[in-house]
């Protein structure tokens, strides 16, 4: 199939850079994407290799399904949702890093972000996504780095610090969100109100049980309609002409 | 044996250790080869080290947080877990959730005195089932998602960047949505923080600051910390 794509499409030098893109990086991209993607499945049980023969614990399956059962009412729509929606700004690369490391919201896709800010790229293009893959990997190396040496070192002093000071970082987190909001929504201010009203009513909806006529528990409801609620939008805004530049 | 004392055990951290290498092998593989690439696209050097240098700059404050939350963690499930769950598919609010429920599956909450070795495998089941949908998920489909945002563009190109933006826009008002409901210092923080950074990149694209832009993720954050730490 993609020998005889390759004699199919003639490459004229206009077309040579996204031909190396698409035909070059994206297909080296997507095989070791899915090979370490295999591994990270198998090393996740690891742990539970150790701790079955190792140390002979063997949870009964009832507890063990009672226990993924629960976290899956949580959590089986976002194993999908996740995925399709920060796919637009993570790209393919960025995508297969950010799934197998973790800490998106708070991490990977801030960083994503800074990262194509810093070499003025958009997000969606082939530099974009170039440009992500980097910061990912970037974020992965201090992130693993700062987790490893706070876990030898720094536990005893982290717990050691006032009272005052570790209350400050209950406030870390959602000073984020709200400054990464803000970065987003000032280069395009009416897609921000529009989304932050509908993600506010979304949510007061789901708190006062106005949605508990859908199955399960309804928070995806929230996240579809508020990412792709506001990507019908910017839509509707793009094709009006009515986005800013 | 006490089960933090397995928990903490040199098994257990080098079960973690292998797990978490893999994160670090793809991620060298996919540098190098994006270095390449992004010369042959035409990116300059300076493009692709100063986005590595701003990626960087933007990763210690969350970092810092998520070793907080690493810590409150770890007195739960031992330090091997907590680190590989944080720097493995894991993010913290979800693993203590995931903890949480495999012990009380076990009629034990989380951290509690009657934690046992049983409870804290069974924990450590649930955690590690749970989080492998996200990459058996992306392992099977990053690939053909193009596709799905063909479709939402219908075809048009122009209109990505337009998709991304609004995506991007879309979670973290949905992020912000439940924490401004709250009504507390939380809202507070959230509030300050979006107002600094606003305010911050206005100044950075008026007077044309590179370093503002790096640096305004990590003061607007720390602003409205601090700010409704202190009121």
């Amino acid at each position: 199939m993609s020998n005889a794509k390759k004699f199919d499409v003639p490459v004229k030098p206009v077309e040579s850079k996204s031909y190396s893109y698409k035909d070059d990086y994206i297909p080296f991209i997507v095989k070791w994407g899915k090979i370490t993607c295999f591994l990270g499945f198998i090393l996740s049980f690891a742990p539970l290799f150790v701790l079955t023969f190792v140390y002979g614990l063997t949870p009964s399956a009832s507890s063990i399904l009672a226990g993924f059962t629960a976290m899956a009412g949580v959590a089986a729509v976002l194993w999908i949702i996740e995925p399709i929606s920060y796919y637009p700004i993570l790209g393919i690369p960025g995508t297969y890093m950010s799934f197998l490391s973790g800490n998106i919201a708070n991490l990977r896709l801030p960083c994503a972000t800074a990262a194509q800010k810093a070499a003025n790229v958009e997000p969606g293009t082939e530099k974009g996504s170039i440009i992500s893959t980097l910061g990912i990997a970037v974020s992965i190396i201090v992130n693993v780095l700062i987790l490893t040496i706070g876990v030898f070192a720094g536990a005893s002093i982290l717990a050691g610090l006032p009272d005052g000071v570790q209350e400050m970082f209950n406030y870390i987190l959602p000073a984020l969100f709200g400054a990464i909001f803000g970065q987003f929504a000032i280069s395009q201010p009416k897609i921000g109100v529009f989304a932050i009203i509908v993600a506010i009513v979304m949510a007061w909806l789901l708190r006062n049980g106005f949605l508990g006529f859908l199955p399960g528990h309804p928070s995806y409801a929230v996240i579809i309609i508020s990412i792709f609620g506001t990507i019908m939008f910017g839509r509707f805004l793009y094709n009006k002409g009515l986005l800013a530049k | 044996m006490d089960y933090l004392e397995i928990a903490n055990s040199p098994y257990m951290w080098l079960a973690a250790a292998s797990a978490v290498m893999v994160v670090f092998v793809q991620a060298f593989i996919f540098v190098k080869k994006s270095l390449v690439a992004g010369k042959e696209i035409g990116l300059s050097n300076s493009q692709m080290k100063s986005a590595m240098k701003s990626s960087m700059i933007s990763s210690i404050g969350p970092s810092i947080v998520i070793l907080f939350g690493l810590i409150s963690l770890l007195v739960a499930i031992g330090a091997p877990m907590a680190w590989m769950r944080l720097s493995f598919i894991g993010s913290l609010p979800f693993e203590l959730m995931a903890a949480g429920f495999g012990t009380e599956a076990m009629g034990v909450s989380l951290g509690s005195e009657n934690m046992t070795a049983t409870v804290f495998a069974n924990a450590v089941w649930t955690m590690v089932l749970a989080s492998l949908g996200w990459v058996v998920f992306t392992g099977l489909f990053t690939d053909k998602m193009e596709n799905m945002q063909t479709f939402l563009s219908a075809g048009k190109k122009e209109l990505i960047p337009v998709i991304s933006i609004s995506a991007m826009i879309g979670a973290f008002a949905y992020f912000s949505a439940d924490r401004i409901l709250n009504i507390d210092k939380g809202t507070i923080a959230l509030i300050i923080g979006a107002v600094t950074m606003i305010i911050l990149m206005w100044i950075a694209d008026k007077k044309n600051k590179q370093w503002l832009k790096e640096w305004g993720l990590t003061f607007a954050m720390f602003a409205g910390a601090l700010i409704a730490f202190l009121i």
